[in-house]
């Protein structure tokens, strides 16, 4: 980005006011809220999501800020959300009506969290952003939303056939059974469902095991007693989880009954928590070797001159989709700002849903384009393959961001 | 009195409305609105839980079961079927009711421990199938025709003025309650359900009103919040916090008092999301280690919660504050007019035919027969594990006898509810005396006239003619907790004749008190004779009995040991023997 | 003996639902033993106990390595004696406990408190367990960890007809088991045959009169929640070894400890074992008849079956009286 001359006096100019702590006129700096659950169950995710926006906003401020009025800071403002849905609701409310200056928000990682916090900011018309893949995020005809991911049922639609292919290529055959297991919660389903009501069939693949379970699981061994019990055994498991315990589980339960990755090839779906280094904290790294996440945004090879520097400073061995979206969600909403050259809530709004990137802010966001439709989702968004391999979970496809290239676990 | 008790009540509502109100009118900040709703919410809740466990004495922690019923109620209405929250909030607050009364009647018959650990169960069950029924997420849809048809408004104001209505609502059914003798009844049966039983009290009719009321105010607010949280989850429908959140609001408020919730609520709520704003970002978690510390030490300080914490500063007063009053003085003993020689002349009132119990192995009493005739005072003596209690317990049908027959006037009482018994005109004392320590004599005693009318101005009546009769006049607008020993025996007394029974059964009533005491309680016991109640008393005060009782009955190991004038029994050997031993009345047969 | 596949699959899946359950269950068992010595027997409501077994969870965590005994012990004796470590610990905590806040609302103090002092318990326990959860969310952090050993990875196969059928047993679960079952026999023979466990057992039976007979009945009540304490921490110590758990995770149990207390019968320790015991096996087999995700509104509608027409539990005492 060309600074010119005359912009980086003023802007210096305006910075160094701003250092020199004296206080006049009242935007100085952009205020973007994060809602996310930073105490309770879910706080591990939370903590992720600042950590990527502290790092963005620390990034974008050393280079100059936000490019309008001269040059302005972006400040992040946080709310835990919390354990329950009100929780998350008086969060959205409190920044509503009392950080009056916030131009836009991202949050709150979980979907019915962030429905109850969208219906505050879509009645206050605040512009808001989310990494969820709920459906039900995005299906309320809202105009204040954008939903950076691709909600769960395309997802679905986008990723089995390119699973096939990997199949074929890999043992010469397609894959002509599965069996899944997933746990009660929405988002699974609603991936789910659609495969289950003539998805698979038009792969040629069939279901022969549906078992949905409430999380949180005591103990795994029922569910996976009844895939030891299949003969013959499947092509391959499509595993839907949403927490680690469960997911820890029902590997080892795998492993032990003796069906690894090697045997039983694992596919999970929106398995961000199965990408995260906790995993390695209750789990083997070869108990995780071949596994292959379907998600909707990692890291990129394209980053991967800004990545170790990230990691460092993050202090997390590596970036996970939760700080990659919201770092990159920072950068989406100075972009917008940018490009409307204005702080006024529906401008930005209206930027934001006119975006149209191909890098820039879009670095952050796998798929190299980043748009969205009138109801705020994501266009053409790819879905991303993260395999386990050596102990690390690498981007795998798209192969314009792969690290390396899939495999498809085999004896 | 009562009037004035109401009014005040109701002054203080209007007055706490009203400055609710207006000080809504001015806070333009959103989110002190809904903080302001959300006290309303939890009040509401916390008031519904209040009914049926404040007053009751039962721990539910199950409440959440009509809250969500209500909350899913409102939202499945309107995303299914497009029917709107003012009708969809009536619509759960029937349903809640209806879930109430249907979990109440089997529930009911647990006791104590069992009953709160149903009532856990049931949220939680109701839970798991709404998450398998694939409820996870219901979001109500943004109306964008017409909202506030459907409860939709931009001025979350609106949301607080109806959320005071809900709360305007409870309130006064709970003002209501707490001072009619509903109210009364539910702290009869929280007190002592059996004690309440034999004073008439209808038990399960009670807690099935309180139960469906309480669900019908959950199922009310249920509703009201998915308006508000616009989505409801099974988590915040059915959790354990949601019910939680309701008992701990009361309990820290105020447990069985009306103004206990909303007090408890104004506090916790804001403290709690305060914490959590301020320290939520920095500190993620402080917030709930000060929650936690705030109620652990209002627990500590204020056990049954900071409204009685309060009212107790400005209200008890210790035994010691009283004026001296008579009970002092000397009491010379006077001649009680007894009737052992005229005893079969009267009518038999009480005919026991057979009677026996068994627990388990052991037979408590076996084959009783005995007649008690009308006007008389008869003793029933023996042992300890003679079967004494067990016999009265019986007579109230407290327990089913499993041979024999029970017939008072005529009427058959085996298998008659304990409280019909005592319509029939029965009464009972009971040995540990539990009153309400914070009302009066009156109050205390009117419980039992209730089952005799349904006329509140006559029921007062007759419980001051009570208290007129044991010789407590001058304490009747009394507040109890000053009363000495003897006084609360009187009062217990009065308690079982305001419903003006035909008999009466004393169980040890004397027990404990000194000589002026006992010598107080024989007169009363006589008068009631004399003004024509036929009386059982099981005492082991031999020389008060002597002079008291017409006839004698010693039970025995379950048995009737002998029967008979006082000065034959006294000196029966075989009564000796029951008491002292085989050695005692042969060395006394030596003599 | 010749099976057909069907039946060779329906006889395994049957037979290793009932292994799963009982080595679930045994956990569960001495989870449960823990709240019925504080519940079922001294009455007493306790809130907080899944946040007990949280901290067992952490100290075994911490004992095995931070303390090293991974390295003095191995991969293998390592987690179990962390396990057991970190019953001593909890049961100090849980002395502390009693002495400082929950004494005022049980036993002597709550006679002559509303409800028995249940109501006060109920709230104190919640703030307690609120404290600490809160508390090991800070000073633990939020990442769900566990202990890695070797043992929850492997397991034994146990063949029942040669090459047909054969169940698969976690080594892990199964030694955390036996380990439970071994310390709910010593802890019932310990309450059942030394003065302190009598005197303990006569205290939360009749206060009355055990006061009368001389016995210190604040000691023994500490005593026994310090104990129910220190059990289910070791449970969750072993718990620890295949449960990824954080500062939380008390909230996933309380309530099937509840159940299993209950279940098994007020008042009975052996019968709090079995009632969680039973739990487990309840969990597992119901997923033969009934889809999994209603595995829990099944054990509900065993509890409240229970209740309704046995309310003694299976083992419980009559102790009501008129």
């Amino acid at each position: 980005m060309k600074i010119s001359r005359r912009r980086a006096i003023a802007g210096l100019a305006a910075s160094s006011v701003f250092v020199s702590g004296s206080s006049f006129g009242q935007e100085k700096e952009i205020k973007v809220a994060l809602i996310a659950p930073l105490s309770g169950p879910w706080a591990r995710t939370g903590q992720l999501m600042k950590i990527g926006a502290d790092m963005a906003i620390e990034d974008i401020n050393k280079q100059g800020g936000v490019n309008i009025n001269g040059g302005m800071k972006m400040r992040l403002v946080s709310a835990d959300a919390g354990d329950s849905v009100e929780r998350a609701k008086n969060a959205a409310q409190r920044f509503i009506s009392q950080e009056t200056d916030v131009v836009a928000g991202t949050g709150a990682w979980l979907s019915s969290f962030t429905i109850a916090v969208t219906e505050v900011t879509e009645r206050a018309k605040l512009p808001w952003l989310t990494l969820s893949y709920a459906d039900g995020i995005t299906n309320r005809g809202f105009k204040y939303i954008t939903q950076t991911n691709a909600i769960s049922s395309v997802q679905a639609a986008a990723a089995m056939p390119d699973i096939v292919k990997l199949a074929e290529k890999a043992t010469g055959q397609k894959p002509k059974t599965v069996a899944i297991i997933s746990d009660s919660t929405a988002t699974p389903q609603a991936f789910i469902d659609p495969l289950r009501k003539g998805g698979f069939e038009q792969l040629g693949i069939k279901i022969v095991s549906d078992q949905i379970y409430t999380p949180p699981l005591a103990d795994a061994a029922s569910i996976v007693q009844n895939l030891r019990a299949l003969r013959p055994r499947p092509d391959f498991l499509l595993f839907y989880s949403t927490n680690i315990p469960d997911a820890t589980l029902v590997l080892q339960k795998l492993h032990e009954f003796g069906m690894p990755q090697t045997k039983l090839p694992m596919i999970a779906p929106g398995a961000v928590h199965m990408g995260g280094p906790e995993m390695l904290k209750n789990v083997t790294p070869q108990m995780l070797e071949g596994t292959i996440l379907v998600l909707a945004n990692w890291t990129s090879k394209k980053q991967v001159s800004i990545l170790p520097e990230l990691e460092k400073r993050s202090g997390e061995p590596w970036i996970t989709s939760d700080i990659i979206s919201t770092y990159g969600d920072m950068y989406l909403i100075k972009d917008a700002i940018e490009r409307c050259q204005s702080l006024d809530r529906e401008k930005i709004m209206d930027a934001l849903r006119n975006t149209n990137l191909k890098n820039g802010a879009a670095d952050y966001y796998l798929g190299g384009n980043l748009s969205f439709d009138d109801a705020g989702r994501r266009i053409g968004a790819p879905t991303v393959f993260v395999q386990w391999r050596d102990g690390k979970p690498q981007t795998v496809s798209p192969e314009s961001d792969a690290f390396m290239a899939p495999l498809w676990p085999r004896d | 009195m009562k009037k004035n008790v109401v009014k005040s009540h109701l002054i203080i509502l209007t007055g706490f409305i009203s400055v609710f109100f207006v000080s809504m009118l001015f806070i333009n900040n959103q989110y002190y609105q809904l903080m302001m709703t959300l006290v309303l919410i939890w009040s509401v809740m916390g008031i519904s839980w209040n009914i049926i466990c404040g007053y009751t004495g039962l721990a539910s922690f199950g409440h959440a079961a009509f809250f969500g019923i209500g909350a899913y109620t409102v939202a499945l209405g309107l995303l299914n079927w497009g029917i709107t929250p003012w009708v969809g909030i009536i619509l759960g607050s029937m349903i809640g009711s209806i879930m109430a009364f249907l979990i109440g009647w089997p529930t009911f018959r647990l006791k104590g421990q069992y009953f709160s650990l149903a009532m856990l169960a049931y949220p939680l069950a109701i839970l798991h199938v709404f998450e398998w029924l694939r409820y996870q997420e219901v979001a109500l849809p943004m109306i964008r025709d017409n909202p506030s048809a459907y409860m939709q408004f931009e001025d979350n104001r609106v949301y607080t003025a109806i959320g005071l209505v809900f709360f305007a609502i409870a309130m006064i059914v709970a003002i209501k309650i707490e001072t009619s003798r509903f109210g009364l009844s539910l702290q009869a049966i929280k007190q002592n359900e059996i004690a309440a039983r034999t004073a008439g009290v209808n038990v399960l009719y009670w807690k099935l009103k309180a139960i469906s009321i309480s669900g019908a105010l959950a199922g009310m607010i249920g509703g009201f919040y998915a308006t508000i949280i616009l989505i409801v989850t099974p988590q915040s429908a059915f959790g354990m916090m949601t019910s939680a959140q309701a008992l701990i609001v009361t309990l820290f408020g105020g447990i069985g008092a009306a103004w206990g919730p909303v007090i408890g609520s104004a506090i916790l709520i804001p403290l709690s999301e305060t914490l959590h704003a301020e320290f939520g970002e920095y500190l993620p978690g402080i917030s709930g280690i000060v929650f936690g510390l705030a109620i652990i030490i209002i627990i500590l300080v204020a056990p049954e919660g900071i409204y009685w914490k309060v009212y107790d500063y400005f209200h008890k007063k210790s035994k010691f504050d009283k004026p001296l009053r008579n009970g002092s003085e000397e009491f010379t003993p006077t001649y009680i007019n007894q009737k052992i020689d005229e005893f079969g002349t009267s009518p038999i009132i009480l005919n026991v035919k057979n009677l026996t119990k068994r627990f388990g192995g052991i037979s408590a009493v076996q084959g009783l027969s005995f007649s008690i005739p009308k006007g008389t005072i008869v003793g029933v003596i023996g042992p300890n594990g003679a079967g004494k209690t067990t016999l009265f317990n019986l007579f109230n049908m407290i327990y089913k006898p499993d041979l024999g027959s029970i017939k008072f006037d005529g009427q058959e009482l085996v298998g008659m509810p304990t409280h019909n018994i005592t319509r029939l005109g029965i009464g009972r004392t009971f040995q540990v005396v539990r009153v309400f320590n914070r009302m009066t004599a009156v109050k205390n005693v009117v419980v039992g006239a209730f089952c005799v009318t349904d006329d509140d101005v006559q029921a007062e009546k007759m419980a001051r003619d009570a208290i007129e009769l044991v010789g407590l006049k001058h304490l009747s607008d009394e507040v109890v907790s000053t009363f000495s020993s003897l006084e609360l025996r009187l009062l217990e007394i009065a308690r079982a004749i305001a419903s003006k029974p035909k008999l009466i059964l004393l169980d040890e009533t004397l027990a404990g008190l000194g000589l002026n005491e006992t010598e107080q309680v024989l007169q009363v016991i006589a008068k009631l004779r004399d003004n024509g109640i036929t009386i059982v008393i099981i005492e082991h005060t031999m020389k008060a009995m002597m002079r008291l009782v017409d006839r004698f009955i010693v039970l025995d190991h379950g048995v009737v040991l002998l029967e008979g004038r006082p000065d034959e029994v006294i000196n029966d050997p075989r009564m000796i023997e029951a008491y002292l031993g085989q050695k005692w009345s042969m060395s006394r047969a030596q003599n | 003996m010749e099976l057909s596949i069907e039946a060779q699959v329906l006889l395994e899946t049957i037979v290793q639902a009932l292994v799963n359950g009982i080595s679930v269950g045994c956990l569960y068992g001495l989870m449960c033993l823990g709240l019925g010595l504080i519940f079922g027997i001294m009455r007493v409501i306790n809130f907080a106990q899944g946040d007990f077994m949280m901290l067992g969870m952490y100290a075994a965590f911490y004992a095995f390595g931070g303390f090293s005994l991974s390295k003095i012990l191995g991969q293998s004796i390592g987690p179990i004696v962390a396990a057991l470590v970190a019953g001593p610990v909890i049961y100090t905590f849980g002395i502390l406990m009693h002495r400082i806040l929950i004494s005022r609302v049980s036993g002597l103090s709550a006679a002559t408190m509303e409800n028995d002092g249940h109501n006060a318990q109920l709230i104190l326990t919640l703030g307690i367990g609120l404290v600490l959860q809160n508390t090991g969310h800070i000073i633990f952090g939020s990442s769900p960890v566990s202990i890695r050993s070797p043992l929850s990875t492997t397991a034994w196969e146990i063949v029942i007809i040669r090459d047909q059928v054969s169940v698969i047993v976690n080594q892990a679960r199964l030694i955390s088991g036996l380990i439970a079952v071994a310390i709910a026999a010593v802890l019932s023979w310990f309450i059942f045959h030394s003065i302190i466990g009598k005197s303990a057992r006569a205290a939360a039976n009749n206060i009355t009169a055990s006061i009368y007979m001389g016995i210190d009945v604040d000691r023994c009540h500490r005593i026994f929640f310090g104990l129910g304490a220190g059990v289910t921490a070791i449970a969750g110590g072993l718990l620890a070894l295949y449960y990824p758990f954080q500062p939380y995770v008390g909230m996933e149990f309380i309530i099937v400890m509840y159940t299993g207390v209950v279940l098994g019968g007020l008042g009975s320790i052996a019968g709090a074992f079995w009632g969680g015991l039973i739990i487990g096996i309840i969990q597992q087999m119901s997923t033969l008849i009934l889809p999994n995700q209603l595995q829990n509104t099944a054990t509900f509608f065993v509890f409240l079956l229970i209740i309704f027409f046995r309310p003694n539990g299976i083992f419980g005492k009559t102790t009501e009286r008129a």
